[in-house]
C-alpha cells in the first residue's frame, strides 16, 4: 500500500534534529510539480496545495522530520568514538544497538564493558560515559579516515511489518505525520491548505517555530506520533494511550493545552467517521503545537497523534489500522475546521 | 581457506540457529559442512563429533573442542495480551534488551515469529539511571492473547538476530561465542588435511556448553580423549576495559593458566607458537576456566587439558565484536600441534 510504502521510505533515511536535509530532499521529491513548496532558512519545507474551494480559514498542517539519534563528540586514541544523544533518548536503549555514523554511513556498534567484567555499583548504573561507539578502527588517525566530530548517528534498523498489521522501525516519530502529509497531498482536497515539514523538533520545537511565524495560519493541525505505554509492568493509569485504539486527541500535554472546541470538534469528526478515536491518559510529553499555538497573537491548535510504543527507540511500534485511521480523520477534520 | 573464505564461512556459521539445548540448527549445518572432512556423526545431545583421518592404535586422541550454543531466550510465560515472557538460556546482558528485535523459534525454528523487546518509557520509571530489571521485560509480537498462544509454545527458544557484518577492519555477529570458534577448528580440519598428525584428531562441536557444559560432559565421555583443548572465547579489549583484564583483538589467541589445566600442556602450546613463530597471548584464571575445559578434563579417568581463547569485545550481546586474524592464528597453532605433539 502506497502510505506503508513511503512510511518505509521515511523511516529509512537517516535525519536526526539538524540534519534533515535527506528527509526534506525526498518529501521534496514527492511534492515538486504537485504544489506550490519552499525551503525556508531552517531547512523546513512549506507547501501550499490548492483545493477545489478558497479555503475560508487559513490553515496549516504540520509534522516534523527529525527523529531522536546521536552524535559524535569525541574520538579516542583507540579509534573508538565518544557521542552524545540528540532529542530524548533513554539511553539504557542503546547498549548493543547498531548504527550508522555520518553521510558516509559508516556501520558501527554501541560498545560498553562486558558484563562479566563489571563490578556491583557497575552493574546497576547506566550512563552515556559508559559507552563509545566502535567502527572497528585502531587508532584515532584511522578513525578520522571515515568520521569527524559532529557526524550525525542513526540507529541500523530493519522497517519491518509483524504481527498482527504492525510496524517496527525507528524514526516513526514523526515519519509518519509526514507519510500522513504527503498521502493527503496526493488526494483531491475540497480547500486551499497549507503544509509544512518542519525541523528541530526533538531540540526544543524550534523548526515549527519559524514555519508557523511564516505561515502565520488561524488554526493548526499537528500530526505526531505519542508514547503508547500500553504493555506489561505498566499501571493502567499511567499507559497514556493503546495501539489499536485510534488517533489520540490531547485535550493537554507539557508543552499545550488544546483548543477546548476543535478538541471536541475531532471527536465529533471522528465518530461521524466510525473510526475509533482516544486521548491521553497522561499529561505527559509535547510536540509542535507548543511553539505552533502561540505563534505571532496566537493559533487555534490541535494535535492528532499516533499511539506508538517503544518511542524514541530503533523499534517504535504502530498499528497500521492507527495510521490509516489518522490520515481519514485528518483529512475530514480539515474539513470542519473550513466549515466553523 | 583464505581470509574471506574464513569470513564467508564465520557469517554462515554466526547466522544459524542454536540457543541452549536447541542446537539442531548449527548441528545440522556442521554435519553437512564436515561430511568430506572425516567420520562425522550427531549426537541425541546436539554435539557434531568428527574424527579427521584413520584411527590408529598407537597414537595417543586429541580431542578440539568449540561448543556451537549460542545464547538465548526460552519462553516461559504468554500474557492474556499477547506479551511473551522469556527466560534467558545462558548468560545474556540483560543491558541490551530494552528496544531490541527478538525472533521467536516457533515450530522449532521452522515459524520465525518476529518481536520485540519492551522497554517502559523512561518518563514512566523511577530509576531510569540503571538497567532494566529482567522481570520487566517481555517480547511484543504484535499479535493479541489467543492468536499469540495459539503461535507459540512454551518452551520456544527465540533470540536477537544480528547478522554478521564488517565495522572496519573488524567483524561484529551475533554468536561470535563460540563460532568463531568453530570457525577455527574448521579452518584446523583444512589445514591438516592430507597430513601426518602425532595423535588421532577428533574435532568436538559441544552443545550446552552456556547452561552447564552437558554436551562436553557426554561427549567427552564418548570419544575418551587423552588430550583435550577447549576452544572458546574470552574478553577482548574494547575501549572500556582496562588491559589487565583482556587481550587485544588482532594478536592471537591466549593460551589459559588455570589449576585446572596441565601446564605442561600449555607450555607446550606456548613452544610451538613461539617456533613457528604464531602470535599467541597468555590468559591466566585462578580458578577454573568457565568453558568446556572444566568438563572434559575430568570425563572418565581424566584427560590433561588446555584452553585456546580467542579475544572478542561485548560478549553476550548481539554485536560481539572479532578479528578474523585470530581465527586464522588460532588454526595454525592447533594444527602445528596436532601434527608435531609433543605430550
Amino acid at each position: 500500500m502506497e502510505l506503508i510504502k513511503t512510511l518505509e521510505e521515511l523511516c529509512n533515511i537517516g535525519g536526526i534534529s539538524g540534519d534533515e536535509s535527506a528527509a526534506a530532499e525526498y518529501i521534496i521529491s514527492k511534492i515538486d510539480g504537485k504544489c506550490e513548496w519552499r525551503l525556508d532558512p531552517l531547512g523546513n519545507v512549506l507547501a501550499f496545495k490548492k483545493g477545489a474551494n478558497k479555503a475560508p480559514h487559513k490553515l496549516m498542517l504540520s509534522a516534523h522530520m527529525d527523529e531522536v539519534g546521536m552524535i559524535v563528540t569525541y574520538i579516542n586514541s583507540d579509534g573508538s568514538l565518544c557521542f552524545d544523544t540528540v532529542g530524548g533518548i533513554d539511553i539504557r536503549i542503546l547498549y548493543g544497538k547498531r548504527v550508522f555514523v555520518g553521510s558516509g554511513r559508516i556501520p558501527g556498534v554501541i560498545g560498553a564493558k562486558a558484563l562479566h567484567l563489571l563490578s556491583d555499583s557497575e552493574k546497576e548504573s547506566c550512563s552515556l560515559s559508559d559507552m563509545t561507539i566502535d567502527i572497528g578502527c585502531r587508532n584515532a588517525d584511522d578513525a578520522l579516515k571515515l568520521v569527524s566530530l559532529g557526524d550525525s548517528v542513526v540507529f541500523d534498523s530493519q522497517f519491518t511489518i509483524f504481527g498482527n498489521n504492525r510496524i517496527c522501525s525507528k524514526a516513526i516519530d514523526d515519519r509518519a505525520g509526514c507519510a500522513v502529509m504527503l498521502a493527503l497531498m496526493d488526494m483531491p482536497l475540497k480547500y486551499d491548505m497549507q503544509f509544512a515539514f518542519v525541523t528541530q523538533e526533538e531540540v526544543g520545537l524550534r523548526g515549527a517555530q519559524a514555519a508557523a511565524y511564516s505561515a502565520d495560519p488561524e488554526f493548526a493541525i499537528v500530526l505526531e506520533s505519542t508514547t503508547a505505554s500500553d504493555i506489561p509492568c505498566c499501571a493502567d493509569e499511567k499507559r497514556v494511550c493503546s495501539l489499536g485504539g485510534g488517533p489520540v486527541i490531547s485535550y493537554m500535554d507539557r508543552r499545550t493545552i488544546y483548543d477546548k472546541e476543535l478538541y471536541a470538534k475531532a471527536f465529533e469528526t471522528a465518530k461521524e467517521l466510525g473510526i475509533p478515536a482516544q486521548t491521553k491518559t497522561l499529561i505527559a510529553g509535547g510536540n509542535d503545537a507548543g511553539a505552533i499555538s502561540v505563534s505571532r497573537g496566537g493559533v487555534r491548535t490541535i494535535a492528532l497523534s499516533l499511539p506508538c510504543r517503544y518511542l524514541h527507540s530503533p523499534s517504535c511500534v504502530i498499528d497500521i489500522a492507527d495510521l490509516e485511521n489518522t490520515l481519514k480523520l485528518t483529512k475530514k477534520f480539515a474539513e470542519r475546521i473550513m466549515e466553523l | 581457506m583464505n581470509t574471506a573464505d574464513i569470513e564467508k564461512t564465520l557469517a554462515m556459521l554466526c547466522a544459524a540457529d542454536g540457543v541452549s539445548g536447541a542446537e539442531d540448527g548449527i548441528s545440522r549445518l556442521l554435519s553437512e559442512y564436515l561430511a568430506d572432512s572425516g567420520d562425522t556423526a550427531s549426537d541425541a545431545k546436539g554435539n557434531v563429533i568428527c574424527r579427521l583421518g584413520g584411527f590408529d592404535e598407537s597414537k595417543k586422541t586429541l580431542l578440539l573442542c568449540a561448543h556451537i550454543d549460542e545464547i538465548g531466550f526460552i519462553v516461559n510465560y504468554i500474557t492474556d495480551d499477547g506479551f511473551l515472557k522469556v527466560s534467558p538460556c545462558g548468560g545474556i546482558d540483560r543491558r541490551v534488551l530494552p528496544a531490541s528485535r527478538v525472533t521467536v523459534l516457533a515450530d522449532g525454528g521452522k515459524n520465525r515469529i518476529k518481536g520485540v523487546f519492551t522497554s517502559v518509557p523512561p518518563h514512566l520509571q523511577s530509576k531510569a539511571h540503571s538497567p532494566a530489571p529482567i522481570d520487566e521485560l517481555f517480547v511484543d509480537i504484535g499479535l493479541d492473547g489467543t492468536h499469540s498462544k495459539k503461535a507459540v509454545n512454551l518452551g520456544d527458544r527465540a533470540l536477537i538476530e544480528a547478522p554478521l557484518m564488517r565495522i572496519g577492519s573488524l567483524v561484529s555477529s551475533k554468536a561470535l561465542d563460540n563460532r568463531i570458534c568453530a570457525a577455527a577448528l574448521l579452518e584446523t580440519a583444512d589445514l591438516l588435511n592430507g597430513k601426518q598428525t602425532a595423535y588421532n584428531v577428533v574435532l568436538l562441536f559441544s552443545a550446552g556448553e552456556e547452561v552447564g557444559s552437558f554436551g562436553a560432559k557426554t561427549a567427552g565421555y564418548s570419544i575418551g580423549a587423552d588430550i583435550s583443548i577447549a576452544v572458546d572465547v574470552t574478553f577482548g579489549k574494547s575501549h572500556s576495559e582496562s588491559e589487565k583484564q583482556t587481550g587485544a583483538l588482532g594478536s592471537g589467541a591466549m593460551i589459559g593458566i588455570s589449576p585446572v589445566l596441565s601446564r605442561t600442556l600449555s607450555q607446550t602450546l606456548m613452544n610451538i607458537a613461539k617456533t613457528e613463530k604464531i602470535p599467541y597471548g597468555i590468559e591466566v584464571m585462578p580458578q577454573r576456566t568457565g568453558t568446556d575445559a572444566d568438563a572434559l578434563s575430568v570425563v572418565k579417568g581424566g584427560s590433561i587439558a588446555a584452553t585456546v581463547s580467542l579475544p572478542i569485545r561485548y560478549m553476550h550481546t548481539p554485536v560481539e565484536t572479532a578479528d578474523i586474524s585470530d581465527i586464522e592464528n588460532t588454526a595454525k597453532l592447533l594444527a602445528a600441534f596436532a601434527e608435531r605433539g609433543g605430550v
